[in-house]
């Protein structure tokens, strides 16, 4: 129960995107067709449950025994950074077609913010391994959920009448502000 | 001082730690790829089209090596691609004649004479079910353009409902000739300047009562240049075959303008 309410917590109630604001240029980068937007989410997902699980045991048997939190940012950039490209080696050797299907996306998420801040937040709310990993299938899962959701409404946008004024950007944000506040609802829900 | 040491020394224990790990991976997830499929994927559009019969660019390039298609399978990249391609294999003294996709049809909106107004699906797939889309004729251009929306290269526009070829954009894929319910689309050589814009076999008495600009089969093109024309079923026919001929006495003769020389 405590790991659903974990899973939870992240997926919708402290959604990454809606909620925390946390890689919104990505969120309005590769949203404006679906099929991008479905393999930047499934990079994500995998990326950032390997690289909250490698950075969870760096950080709790090299650095916290050292006592030198202090250079997790530093240690956490390596380590994804890495990742990646291992993953990328790894993946287009032995599943090429899931590398060809995130394509440009594996190498861009080495930058994603939201990969760095799974990691951080992890740690800082002392979540065991276990929770730890949990926790960042939920908010990549929260990460997948809100991207796909949005680029299905700016597909349906690029096609609706929109005055001149707020077509592209304008209209994308105000559209995001009211996801936000939709899910602002979820506040509260299973006491959490 | 010890932990500045000591950060020091962990940083780059795991530098070297992850440069080593992915070094040995670099080498132990080394892709015994053919070295000939990147450059072909170069030289390939890149645009997935489709229009080959193999899943992608990627695909097509997988096949080409192992022989199971031609260098001149790729409709979308045309006689340039072609002969990169043609080039990169090794292979020679390839005929290669670059096409161009054209409407056979020149009855714009208004031209065009409604017997009843369709309200149905806005597609010419549709519209060609339901009573010829409420059109006399049975041979014009329904003009809900589907061309227009399965072009993969963004090469046909739509023009007071017919749709226009950008003939620098057009790769002669044939997926809009595909797309046509009617039938009004073909690809003819890139260099070839006459067309005949309508498709009707109806016969010229009906076609005159009906269109415009449609062929009335008068024969004047066959008189005039008749090396490059025929009259075949009530309809003008160009013989594509031959090239670098002087029609434009034809078009000028033409009673309804339905021959056309385009630039």
């Amino acid at each position: 129960m405590e790991l659903f309410g974990i899973f939870f917590a992240a997926f919708l109630i402290n959604n990454i995107l809606l909620i925390r604001f946390i890689a919104l240029c990505s969120f309005f980068g590769v949203s404006t067709k679906l099929d991008t937007s479905v393999g930047m989410s499934s990079a994500v997902i995998f990326v950032m449950t390997i690289s909250s699980a490698v950075s969870w045991i760096i950080y709790h048997f090299i650095l916290a025994p050292f006592h030198l939190e202090f250079l997790r940012t530093a240690t956490f950039i390596l380590v994804i950074a890495g990742l990646v490209q291992l993953e990328e080696l790894y993946l287009k050797k032995i599943i090429p077609h899931l590398y060809r299907a995130m394509g440009i996306y594996l190498p861009l998420i080495t930058t994603n913010c939201a990969i760095l801040a799974v990691a951080f937040l992890a740690i800082d709310y002392r979540y065991s391994f276990l929770q730890a990993m949990v926790y960042s299938l939920g908010v990549s899962f929260g990460y997948s959920l809100a991207i796909v959701l949005f680029a299905y409404i700016r597909e349906r946008m690029a096609l609706a009448p929109i005055p001149k004024w707020f077509q592209g950007y304008p209209i994308a944000f105000i559209t995001a502000a009211l996801m936000s506040l939709a899910f602002l609802g979820f506040t509260g829900m299973f006491g959490l | 001082m010890f932990t500045f040491v000591i950060s020091i020394i962990v940083l780059a224990v795991l530098g070297f730690v992850f440069a080593a790990l992915l070094g040995y991976a670099a080498d132990y997830f080394r892709l015994e790829e053919d070295p000939r499929l990147q450059p072909i994927i170069k030289i390939l559009p890149g645009t997935n089209c489709g229009a080959c019969g193999s899943a992608s660019c990627h695909n097509f390039a997988e096949r080409l090596i192992k022989g199971e298609v031609q260098v001149s399978g790729c409709l979308a990249g045309g006689v340039e691609v072609e002969e990169k391609l043609a080039k990169f294999m090794g292979i020679e003294g390839l005929d290669v004649h670059k096409k161009l996709a054209t409407i056979h049809c020149g009855a714009t909106e208004k031209q065009r004479k409604r017997k009843a107004n369709y309200i149905g699906v806005k597609t010419c797939q549709a519209a060609e079910l339901v009573d010829d889309g409420g059109l006399f004729c049975a041979y014009a251009c329904l003009g809900y353009g589907d061309c227009y929306c399965v072009c993969p290269f963004d090469a046909i526009r739509m023009e007071e409902g017919l749709p226009i070829i950008n003939r620098n954009k057009c790769t002669a894929c044939g997926k809009c000739v595909e797309a046509c319910p009617r039938k009004i689309i073909s690809l003819r050589p890139f260099s070839h300047p006459y067309v005949v814009a309508c498709s009707s076999r109806d016969p010229g008495s009906y076609v005159r009562k009906i269109c415009p600009v449609g062929c009335i089969a008068c024969k004047i093109c066959e008189k005039e240049v008749p090396q490059l024309f025929k009259v075949v079923d009530n309809l003008a026919v160009i013989d594509y075959t031959i090239s670098d001929i002087d029609a434009d006495k034809a078009v000028e003769k033409c009673p309804t303008k339905c021959i056309l020389k385009l630039p």
